[in-house]
Parts: structure tokens; sequence; C-alpha cells
């Protein structure tokens, strides 16, 4: 999908002879622009809801929300999760050097089948102190200070964290043929990485890059053009 | 949870303790209840949105503790020897009581509370009355107060008629077939029926954690009748509902909830508040278990001859 894309986005910019931009750019507006819609899905999910809330979303078919969600559900990882001995029942958060991957949003920790509940600072020490609801085995919870999430009562087996991780970084990788000549697409290349986000994201991609292009070489209509087509294709999907 | 096999039921798969399982049917978890809570009444299309769990939990357990005060009907026993201190110290999950009786022979008497104080706290004083104090500006306090130490002794009469009754085991006189006394002559006739009791008397001390028993229970056996507030001593895992009141739960969840959220229409939350009335009202009734079958012997009473 990536090629597809730069091919998209170098032709419009040729057309008029607008400018060129190099496939390190590229790579930097694809990373961009594919962060902006990975976060739009949240949004978009939400919107969703809040449609069902006012009885405007139907089932089947028509269930969009669903879509939203499997496409979330595409980057959740579930992993267990690394003690951080400096910190009484502390635990590293995701992260690329403890499971892999960067999170975006921890969804939940849970250890066995329990799942821990997310408590903010101001309010643990007040939960802990409360009879009737301080954390047990039962109804476990969790705060988070930094990359350490810090569960109670300490847990009685390795907790483990199912959560949504960033998209990996696309590039468009290729082959350099030497001054004067294009460079030539390879996906062989051991650090080539296509686009995560789904086919039908393509056009939305292309033009937030587009966008990005155009502010770039200071081209005003390139900017207004790819805005224009992103509302339009934005209010059609509503 | 999963529902349990018929081998897990009765003898618990061979485990200890075997009895564990029995009658469980009739009950659902707390953690159920949370569980089922959170996946039917709150979520994006529900009423009850956005709210931490702690605080589902909490309403849960403010339920089952109201219902464990007098719905439930859940009376928990213990039975314990009073020592010569004349004291029962409350069980640990007590909250009130229902009888307190005391065990004789093979027999259960239940007692009475005695409308009068029986214990006390007491200040040193000296021979001016004065209170007397210690080098700190505290209170000098004895041990027992001379109202606690005359009731341990044996030496404060009773108002009851029993053993420590100022007419305990005194002598009258037959005349023309009705017996006298030296003493009032028909002081007995105004009988005072809330105290005419001969079983020995206690009081509750609430504040001391103690019952107080009058100097003829030493060494006898207490029967202590009590209702908790179902909370298990904190051990979750055993906290439970009737399955009967298992909707009024969750209508008092929601209600508790809606009622405490901002912005949310009275009409949504007086809707919330008559559920949970009305769930509570029916759970009652049915917990009554009032049937043709449990009513006939009472209703036998009604062919007595009244002489």
């Amino acid at each position: 999908m990536i090629n597809d894309i730069r091919n998209t986005v170098l032709a419009v910019l040729n057309k008029n002879n607008y400018g060129y931009i190099s496939p390190q750019d590229f790579n930097l507006y694809a990373q961009q622009a594919q962060m902006d819609l990975f976060e739009d899905y949240f949004y978009a999910y939400n919107y969703q809801v809040n449609k069902e809330n006012q009885r405007t979303s139907g089932t089947g078919y028509a269930d969009i929300k669903k879509g939203y969600s499997e496409v979330i559900d595409f980057f959740s990882v579930t992993s267990s999760l690394t003690a951080n001995g400096a910190i009484t029942d502390g635990f590293f958060l995701p992260s690329v050097a403890t499971t892999g991957f960067d999170y975006y949003l921890i969804n939940k920790i849970f250890i066995g089948n329990v799942e821990a509940e997310r408590i903010e600072q101001s309010k643990i020490l007040l939960l802990n102190s409360s009879l009737l609801t301080s954390p047990s085995d039962l109804f476990p919870a969790y705060t988070t200070q930094g990359l350490t999430a810090t569960i109670y009562p300490s847990p009685k087996s390795t907790p483990q964290c199912q959560y949504i991780r960033y998209p990996k970084p696309p590039k468009w990788t290729y082959v350099d043929l030497g001054s004067g000549s294009e460079p030539v697409f390879d996906q062989t290349q051991p650090d080539y990485q296509d686009f995560e986000l789904f086919p039908d994201d393509a056009t939305d991609l292309t033009m937030k890059i587009l966008k990005y292009a155009g502010v770039s070489i200071r081209e005003a209509s390139v900017v207004q053009y790819a805005g224009a087509e992103q509302a339009t294709e934005n209010n059609s999907e509503k | 949870m999963a529902y349990i096999s018929q081998y897990e039921y009765y003898q618990n798969e061979g485990n200890s303790p075997e009895d564990i399982n029995w009658g469980s049917y009739q009950y659902i978890s707390l953690k159920d209840i949370v569980v089922n809570y959170q996946l039917m009444y709150s979520g994006n299309h529900s009423l009850v949105n956005n709210e931490e769990r702690y605080k589902i939990l909490f309403h849960a357990k403010r339920a089952i503790q109201e219902l464990n005060y007098d719905a439930f009907k859940e009376i928990k026993v213990l039975q314990l020897d009073v020592s010569e201190s004349l004291r029962f110290i409350l069980p640990s999950d007590y909250v009130n009581w229902v009888r307190i009786s005391y065990y004789e022979d093979g027999v259960i008497r239940p007692m009475v509370e005695n409308i009068q104080v029986n214990s006390a706290s007491a200040y040193l004083q000296d021979n001016n009355y004065k209170i007397l104090f210690d080098e700190y500006g505290n209170i000098l306090k004895p041990e027992q107060s001379p109202l606690d130490l005359a009731r341990i002794q044996g030496q404060k009469p009773s108002i009851y008629l029993n053993s420590l009754s100022p007419y305990n085991g005194l002598l009258g006189y037959e005349y023309e077939g009705c017996w006298y006394f030296d003493f009032a002559i028909g002081a007995r006739f105004g009988l005072n029926t809330e105290t005419a009791n001969s079983n020995p008397t206690f009081r509750v001390d609430k504040k001391a954690g103690v019952i107080n028993f009058n100097s003829a229970m030493a060494g006898n056996s207490c029967i202590l009748e009590y209702v908790s507030d179902g909370m298990e001593n904190g051990d979750d895992t055993q906290v439970t509902v009737n399955k009967l009141f298992e909707d009024y739960v969750y209508a008092y969840i929601s209600y508790q909830i809606l009622n405490g959220k901002l912005g949310v229409q009275e009409y949504v939350v007086n809707r919330a508040r008559k559920a949970k009335s009305s769930l509570l009202r029916n759970a009652k009734i049915r917990l009554s278990n009032i049937h043709p079958g449990r009513l006939l012997m009472n209703l036998r009473g009604k062919d007595k001859w009244i002489k």
C-alpha cells in the first residue's frame, strides 16, 4: 500500500510542477499521517457510540462502530508484565524494551482471570483505607507512575496486560540508482514497513501526506486541496 | 461462575471440608453480582456509564449490609461460657442481638434484658469527693466501679424475681388456705409482670463490646443469637446474597449511582428508586415463604378450647 500512496502523492505534486518530496520526507509525513488517522479511530469510535445512543445508527452492515472496534483491536497486544525491582509490587508498563511495543492505551491489567481496576493517584490512599472497597485478590487495583504500574494487593501470579500499541512507523524503502535517477521501490529491504492501517484509509493517508507535503513546499493550493478532500471524506463517513 | 458438578456439590470433589458447597445454590457471590452488573447494567448504552468498579462494589456491599440487618433473617448463633467476670465479649462480626439465652440442663432459657443499668465506669475520689488525677492531668479510675463490683460479687439485689431478688427464698405462713409473708403483706399482689422472670438478666454494653450479666450467670453457658452485616470479616470471596434478592441488589446499585450523579434527570432517579423499593418488597414476600403447609399446624390452634 505504501508504494501506491507514494506514487499518488508524487503524481499530484508533479501535476502542476508543484515540487517533489524525498523518500526521507515521505516517510516522515507517512508516519505523521498514520498517527493522525490512528488517533482519529478512537474519536470516530466514540462518535459512533454517541450516534447509537441517539438511535441514529444501524445494525448489521450499518454497524460502523463494529468496524472501528475491529481496526483498533488489530493493534491489541496481550503480554506479561515484567517486575520493577525498585518499586514494591511495581511492574513495567509495556515498552519496546519489555514487551516489544510502546503502548498507546492500557486497556486492562489482569491477574489470572481477575481484572485490576485503574485508580487515580489521588484516590488510591483513600481506597486502601476504606473497609468496604480496599483492593483484594477478587477486586485488585493498580496505579501508574511513569512507566511503572503498582498493583494492589501484591499479586499472587504474574500480571498480564492487554493494550493498544502504536502502529509501526511506515518506511518506503528503495534502491538508489545514482544521481539523476529516481529511487526504485524495494520492499525486500530489512527495514521495510508498510502502513498498518487498513486499505480503506489509503485516501485519507494520501490526503494527509499531501497536506504535509504542501506545507513543506509552501504550496497553499495543495494544502487547500488536501484539506477540502479530507473534509469531504470525513463528512461522507458520518 | 460456572455451575459445579454434583460430585463437587455433595463431596467437594473429595476435598476438605466436604460440606463447603451444601446449599450454595441459594446464593450468588459478590463477585458475580459486580461482574453481572458491569456486564448488564453499565456501559455505553446504559443509564450507568463510566463508573469506577469500586463504586459498584461499594454499593453492592452496602446493599448486602442493609439486607443482613433485617430482610435476610439470617441469624448467627454463638454459644460461650460466661466467666466469673460475668462478661460475654461480642463476636467480631456482631451488629445487633436478636435473643440471648442461657443453656441449662438441656433447656434453652431466653433471658430478659435488664431495664436497669448494671455496669458503669467510675472515677477515684478523695474524702471530700474531689476527683483524683495523675501527674499528667488524667483522671484516675478504679478497675471496677462499685456497681460492677457488687454485681460480680453477687451483692446487688435484683428487681427481677430470680435468685437475687430480696424476696427469694423467704418463708411465709399459711392462714386459712392463703400464704402470707412477714413483710409488706399484700405487696406481691401488685406483681410487676415486666420484672417477673426468674432467669438471669443481661444488658448489652455496645461501646465496651460486651454483654454484662448478673451474678447468677457465672459459669453458665450463654447462647447469643445475633445479626451481622454479611461482610464475612472482609473476605470478599465469602460474601453472598440470597438469589431472591439478586435483582434488588442490582436495582439498589443503579439507584445509588444515579441518585449521586450530576445531571441525571429526576424522573430517572425516581424510576430507579421505585424499582429498588418494589424489588425489596417482592423479595421480602418471597423470602417469608408463606404457604399453606407452613400455616397448617399454627391454624390448628384455632380449634383449642379456651377455658
